[in-house]
């Protein structure tokens, strides 16, 4: 039987589901980031998994990149498209008044959260050996184009956080406590 | 660059997903989920759509793509993998759970 209980519902970036839509290096485990998932399932939270916008518009052999070089108009059109899908059954849940949150990746230029990597310099032959890129304040632009959707749809932004494990200082705990702080 | 990804990728019912999540876990999928039941036909369709070109690509990459499905959105599905010339994919035959409880002991 389905119950018509809200429910706890958390939108989720794709690659926590499936680390193979990270770049080429950019993965930390084989299948999932079991750290976010399992926190959730504890939690009784029904995950929606978020589209890729990266590995459809660059593929799987994609280079790393940072957010001044995702930032054309074709791309947020793309990132539109796929925002619209996602704002639809966001509109689904928030309609049966369900609770929701968002959980992106905080290195990612498309998914970012609280921060996102900038390297306005990054251009031309990928030889870059030192990353010099830097994690500034601010969402990807994936993320902003969904906050623009649900805006034009008159719907709630979700509860929001990043997940940080490609940080420098990664702090696993302190991920744990702010995730848990989100989830209630 | 240590990457420990298993290039195996689950393409997952909605329905399906918390019941073989552990499974697929232990043998290193990375999960693609379909999209919920209640959305309207053209947001399903634009949401298998954008599902197939995340296979068409792992496919063109060698990645292993299989179905964890309930027949839901099989025909959709494929009509829109069809479109970017991938065929069908390969069932994934979930595992019966452990039957070692009802052997007695020895």
């Amino acid at each position: 039987m389905v119950s018509d209980e809200p429910k706890r519902v958390a939108f989720i970036a794709h690659c926590l589901l499936n680390q193979n839509a990270k770049v080429e290096g950019g993965a930390k485990r084989p299948g999932m980031w079991e750290p976010v998932i399992d926190l959730l399932r504890e939690r009784g939270y029904v995950i929606r998994q978020m589209p890729c916008p990266e590995l459809a518009f660059g593929g799987a052999r994609r280079f790393w990149g940072v957010r001044e070089q995702f930032d054309t108009p074709l791309y947020r059109r793309h990132c539109r498209r796929l925002a619209k899908l996602v704002a639809a059954v966001i509109a689904q849940h928030a309609a049966a008044g369900d609770d929701l949150v968002l959980i992106g990746v905080d290195s990612s230029p498309t998914m970012g959260i609280d921060f996102t990597p900038s390297a306005p310099h990054w251009a031309g032959k990928p030889d870059i050996i030192e990353d010099d890129s830097a994690l500034v304040r601010g969402d990807g632009i994936f993320i902003e184009e969904l906050k623009a959707e649900l805006a034009e749809r008159g719907l709630p932004e979700p509860r929001s956080t990043g997940i940080r494990h490609w940080f420098a200082d990664y702090d696993p705990e302190e991920e744990l406590r702010r995730l848990g702080a989100l989830l209630k | 660059m240590n990457d420990p990804r298993a290039r195996r990728v689950a393409v997952v019912a909605d329905s399906l997903l918390e019941t073989t999540l552990d499974e697929l876990g232990r043998n290193g999928f990375g999960i693609i989920q379909l999209p919920p039941a209640g959305l309207d036909r053209e947001t399903t369709g634009a949401w298998l759509e954008q599902t197939a070109e995340h296979v068409a690509e792992f496919r063109r990459n060698d990645y292993e793509v299989v179905l964890v499905d309930d027949g839901l959105l099989t025909e959709g599905l494929n009509a829109a993998l069809d479109v970017l010339g991938v065929p069908p994919l390969p069932q994934y035959a979930i595992q019966p759970p452990s039957t070692s409880k009802l052997m007695p002991d020895t």
